[in-house]
């Protein structure tokens, strides 16, 4: 995984310390705890199995949008079309499931697939017309949501074959099963990452995209893959949430997951200026964002200063992860 | 040069030309069209797009994002009807001290930015989450209803088919039209979105121009958040929460270059009544309202695509 | 009025770019400075305009000695610079453009009126008849160059940089820039004209500085009486460095590249050449001499017009980069080491291995560090890359160092071709040797290898035959002997008649 520090600078004698200098990663982990620490000790109820379970469940959706964005923002690039590629999928899966009774498996792969597709369209638009990530998926953002509308006319179905419902609640033993999905998509992204041809090639286009093509690199394809990948994990968020609300509700989706899909990576320590990713700071990011709105919940602060707290909280992390890497590339020149 | 070669020279002529055949097409295809209180609803929805989009223009065009102009405006809108429902505060003063506040929360973005060398994309993505909290936090999604009656009656108001609240947006076009064209610090903003190193070089400092746009951003939309209240007649937390798209969509249709330092006022406005007249035709011909959000997308791909065009058939010509 | 800069020393890690350089303006002067790739006239450029500031040495303009901690204060002292590449706002006026941050105003608001007019007279001093309120995009290059050369006047600078001005301006262009020039030396400003052309030195300038090795070879020298023997001979003629010997000499009998004939849109003119397995084919030119463009068309970049590329016999068109390096096994080491041979913020590791991650990777495309390690190793040790570990960021290594993994990821791909570009610019003396030493190897073992050069000794030292490239053109292709002053002299002979059948 190509987050980095070289931690051999001695002994840590601080908290600042393990933060400051740790990984990104090392440093969330302490954070997290801390604040379990605090909520739990406040409140008995935040380590309640309800309250896990609940938190699992939404926790887990969150990680795979932010995972939609993530594998984007691996390029250098941004996908705003997350949340329409996501309210696609949901109508789509509403309809195939409820309108046309189509098997489970079947209608989760062609959903999947289809998901696929939308992203395939965003990639190639990119590549083809040269004009950048942002404005494209915000155009096509706009296109995918507003075509499908008129398709479905935004109308939920509530009347999914009653096993999606059952998978949202399901658990196996004491976590969701929804989290497990969640951590399987994690795990398959890191051996991505870290150990696939594809995932050091994403790397080294969003690091130098230049230096990538002149070392046989097939830029534009993976540029078209990146994106291919962002709308399958769209559509794979669309489908857990489908499960866990128990219906096809296309606004639930939408415009509440851009914040969220940019939230967790940033937080986690991909940056936004591509090369380098995170999967597990992308998950540890994703905890932290429902860590903080489950415990004020528990700690009866209205839950509608969570968006306060979640923007504040953004910056900080910036700001704390840019001070962090400037001391680590100080440290690695010094060593170098 | 003869008037038409001045229009078709223009890069918003395509767009105009949209707008007129639209206009002729809709009052053949629905009379109700033509009726006075159709063309006073549509020149009233327009004229809170119309501030967002140049709340948006103004920061592509000193090359910057600003993902908090929903956001803004939105919050904005709560202090203004909670300072009259809850404080009894006047219209004016209220309005004056919400858009005051609007320009300070602007004001911060461009800090953050300037100071922390953040992108300013991600800044204004977490301020857009902060000024949504406060906005939730201070109305507990239950808007304020008790505004002065004068102040409803402006939103209401018209002479024939003029929509009063419209006064607004044509006074602040002509303010943004003077201080971009001619006076010295619009100027250097857009200087500074053409081309920060000339700028810098040439003794403009590029930090506090940066802090000037997205102050004046923020104050525009704040201009917004007000309006929207008039017009709605309430403070509702829900407004500004769609203007994201239509912020961009409207300059970018409009002409402005991407990599900063070019935007059209003209294009823009007439962007912004195109998406009302497109808007305007969905309800008349009872249209499913979504093609808007669809149309939209293809206006933007088609706009930049032509840009493009545009852009490599002059670097050819040199 | 004179600009002075004495005793200039300047180092980066691990190089000394200028090394006790001097240069002195005056005014009444066009004054040239002339320098090959990694000479270190880029360097000093940026110390006389403020960007870098020197280890050591004195600036002084009119026996005042200054300090420029930025490039504004370059500005202040007034120094104008007009660079390579243009730097204009490309949607305003040009009258907007020269008088930026002094625009007139009246009642608040901005006088255009007035603009123009003053922007008439600075626009009448460099005799450019153009409406002031034209968009400074909608010029011809040579205009908008006009134009910031204006706007350099317009500060009442006492010393103009006018930085390789003729690179894009037609024949016609630069005459009128050079009667512009002579006008402002006549008003008294000292002129510093940046340049690798020749024939423009001698019919322009009055004196010339050049450089070489960061060092000054010829210093204010006067152009009168000056010969192009002369400057080709200051400008890459000998220096004490040891010839390193091929341990064979190649069979020349198995050409495994050859281009016929070939016209590229880049410019070439019925390039011929042929490449033999095992053997170092150098490549020598000047700036601009069109070198590094036939590289980019021999990797699919740019467009063949006419001609043929085969390689081992057989014709090919080269679709892509990854098509030249997958199918037809070339590989390239790039001119731009920072930012094209080397992935700076990612680790040596797979820096090296980017280009057989294909190869090594097993089912599904999977492959883990240790994979990459089992190629990189061997080779990181084999090339001698200095560095605590294989996951050191290449950004922290010395220049030497990434020019060896920039290097080394074309050994690990096994090609059979490699053209490598300007291999030792910017780098130290160890290094250098180590790198010519590792070429000398490649080739004993059978690689093709085509070396573009413009180091003098090092051409000479390395090629086994040299071709010597002008202006996208062949002009010369003879059996390297690899005696320095035979070789050496051959090529700036030939240098010499091309450059002087051009109509000055």
């Amino acid at each position: 995984m190509t987050t980095q520090v070289p931690s051999s600078s001695g002994a840590f004698i601080s908290i600042t310390g393990l933060l400051t200098r740790g990984s990104t990663q090392f440093g969330l982990w302490i954070i997290l705890s801390a604040l379990w620490a605090v909520f739990a000790s406040v409140s008995p109820g935040f380590l309640s199995t309800f309250n896990l379970n609940s938190l699992g469940r939404s926790v887990a959706v969150d990680v795979v949008v932010g995972f939609a964005q993530m594998v984007v923002l691996a390029t250098g690039g941004m996908n705003l079309s997350v949340g329409a590629i996501g309210v696609c999928s949901v109508m789509l899966a509403g309809y195939l499931l409820q309108v046309l009774g189509l098997p489970i498996p079947l209608a989760i792969a062609a959903t999947l697939a289809f998901g696929g597709g939308l992203g395939w369209l965003n990639g190639i638009a990119i590549t083809k017309t040269g004009v950048n990530s942002f404005v494209v998926t915000l155009a096509t953002a706009s296109l995918f949501s507003g075509g499908m509308l008129i398709l479905s006319h935004g109308v939920p179905l509530n009347g999914l074959p009653p096993e999606m419902g059952a998978f949202g609640r399901a658990t196996v033993g004491p976590v969701p099963a929804l989290a497990i999905v969640a951590l399987a998509i994690g795990g398959l992204l890191y051996i991505l990452f870290a150990h696939s041809v594809l995932g050091r090639q994403i790397l080294s286009v969003g690091a130098n995209a230049r230096a990538a093509e002149m070392s046989g690199i097939p830029v534009s394809r993976v540029i078209v893959c990146v994106h291919v990948l962002s709308g399958v994990l769209a559509a794979a968020a669309a489908l857990m949430l489908t499960a866990r609300l128990g219906a096809a509700m296309p606004a639930v989706a939408g415009d509440d997951w851009l914040l969220p899909s940019f939230l967790a990576p940033v937080i986690g320590g991909t940056s936004l200026a591509g090369g380098a990713v995170s999967v597990i700071g992308t998950i540890l990011g994703a905890l932290l964002v429902s860590t903080i709105r489950s415990g004020l919940l528990i700690l009866r602060f209205a839950s509608f200063w969570l968006q306060f707290f979640l923007g504040v909280f953004l910056l900080a992390a910036i700001l704390l992860e840019r001070y962090r890497s400037a001391l680590s590339a100080r440290e690695q020149t010094r060593q170098a | 040069m003869k008037p038409l070669t001045f229009l078709l020279r223009q890069q918003w002529s395509g767009i105009l030309l949209a707008v007129v055949l639209g206009i002729v097409a809709l009052s053949i295809a629905n009379p109700t069209f033509n009726t006075e209180f159709n063309w006073f609803v549509l020149l009233r929805s327009i004229c809170v797009v119309a501030l967002a989009a140049f709340s948006q223009m103004i920061m592509l065009g000193v090359g910057q994002i600003n993902l908090s102009v929903g956001a803004l405006g939105g919050l904005v809108a709560i202090l203004v009807g909670g300072l009259m429902d809850a404080w009894g505060v006047p219209a004016i003063p209220a309005a004056c001290m919400a858009v005051l506040v609007g320009g300070a929360a602007g004001l911060l973005n461009g800090w953050l930015t300037v100071r922390t060398g953040i992108n300013g994309f991600v800044v204004t993505l977490a301020t857009a989450s902060a000024f949504n909290g406060i906005n939730l936090g201070l109305t507990r999604a239950v808007p304020f209803y008790d505004l002065p009656a004068r102040f409803v009656a402006f939103g209401n108001g018209r002479i024939g088919a003029f929509p009063l609240l419209m006064i607004v947006p044509i006074i602040v076009t002509a303010l943004l039209a003077i201080f971009l064209n001619r006076t010295v610090k619009g100027r250097h903003l857009l200087a500074v979105g053409g081309n920060s190193n000339a700028a810098e070089l040439s003794g403009i400092s590029v930090s506090r121009t940066i802090m000037l746009a997205h102050a004046l951003s923020g104050l525009i939309a704040a201009i917004a958040g007000v309006l929207a209240v008039a017009q709605l007649g309430s403070a509702q937390p829900t407004i500004g929460s769609d203007w994201l798209i239509i912020s961009f969509a409207a300059p970018i249709i409009g002409g402005a270059g991407l990599s900063g330092g070019s935007v059209s006022i003209t294009g823009t406005v007439i962007a912004v009544v195109l998406i009302g007249l497109i808007q305007n035709a969905m309800v008349l011909l009872a249209v499913d309202p979504y093609w808007v959000t669809f149309l939209l997308g293809a206006l933007i791909l088609a706009a930049v695509w032509i840009n493009r065009i545009r852009t490599a058939g002059m670097e050819r010509a040199r | 009025m004179s600009l002075a800069l004495r005793s200039i020393t300047k180092s980066f890690p691990g190089v000394r770019a200028l090394n006790d350089a001097s240069l002195t303006l005056v005014g009444g002067e066009i004054h040239a400075l002339m320098g090959e790739n990694g000479a270190g006239k880029s360097t000093l450029i940026k110390i006389i305009t403020g960007v870098y500031r020197a280890d050591s040495g004195i600036i002084s303009l009119e026996d005042r000695d200054l300090v420029f901690s930025s490039p504004r204060d370059a500005i202040a002292a007034g120094i104008a610079v007009v660079h390579q590449e243009r730097n204009l706002i490309p949607h305003f006026s040009v009258a907007e453009n020269i008088l930026l941050e002094r625009l007139p105003t009246r009642n608040g608001l901005v006088d255009f009126a007035q603009a123009h007019a003053q922007t008439r007279q600075h626009l009448a001093k460099v005799g450019l008849d153009i409406d002031p309120a034209t968009e400074v995009r909608r010029l011809s290059v040579a205009q908008m160059q006009m134009v910031e050369i204006a706007k350099a006047l317009s500060h009442k600078a006492n010393v103009l940089l006018l930085d390789e001005p003729t690179a894009s301006l037609t024949e016609a262009e630069a005459e009128t820039l050079f009667r512009l020039v002579r006008q402002l030396r006549e008003a008294g400003t000292a002129i510093l004209f940046v340049s690798h052309k020749l024939e423009e030195v001698l019919s322009l300038c009055d004196r010339v500085t050049v450089l070489r090795d960061g060092e000054t070879t010829l210093m204010a020298a006067p152009v009168v009486g000056m010969t192009r023997g002369n400057l080709i001979e200051a400008m890459i003629g000998r220096s004490e460095r040891p010839v390193v010997p091929r341990k064979r000499a190649p069979q020349l009998d198995q050409p495994l590249l050859q281009t016929q004939a070939l016209t590229t849109s880049y410019g070439h003119k019925a390039v011929d050449l042929t490449l033999h397995r095992g053997e170092i084919l150098g490549l020598y030119g000047l700036v601009g001499a069109g070198r590094t463009e036939l590289a980019r068309a021999l990797l699919g970049q740019g467009k063949i017009r006419s001609g043929q590329v085969l390689v081992d016999g057989a014709a090919v068109r080269v679709r892509s980069v990854r098509d030249a390096i997958k199918r037809l096994r070339i590989g390239y080491v790039s001119e731009d080491r920072k930012y094209e041979g080397v992935i700076l913020d990612h680790p040596i590791r797979s820096n090296i291995a980017i280009t057989v991650w294909d190869s090594i990777a097993r089912t599904l495309g999977l492959l883990t560090s240790n994979d990459e390690i089992a190629v990189v190793a061997p080779l990181a040790a084999r090339l001698e890359i200095r560095a605590p570990n294989l996951e050191q960021h290449v950004g922290n290594l010395s220049g030497g160092n990434q020019q060896k993994v920039s290097l080394a990821k074309w050994l690990a791909a096994d090609v059979d071709i490699l053209i490598i570009d300007e291999p030792t610019v910017g780098i130290d003396i160890k290094a250098k040797s180590y790198i010519h030493e590792l070429i000398n190897e490649l080739a004993d073992r059978g690689m093709a290898i085509l070396l573009i050069s413009s180091d003098m000794p090092e051409m000479v030292a390395m090629a086994d035959r040299i071709l010597v490239m002008h202006e996208f053109a062949l002009i010369d292709e003879f059996v390297n002997d690899r005696r320095y002053e035979t070789a050496s002299t051959r090529i700036m002979d030939a240098i010499h008649s091309a450059t002087a059948g051009r109509v000055g």
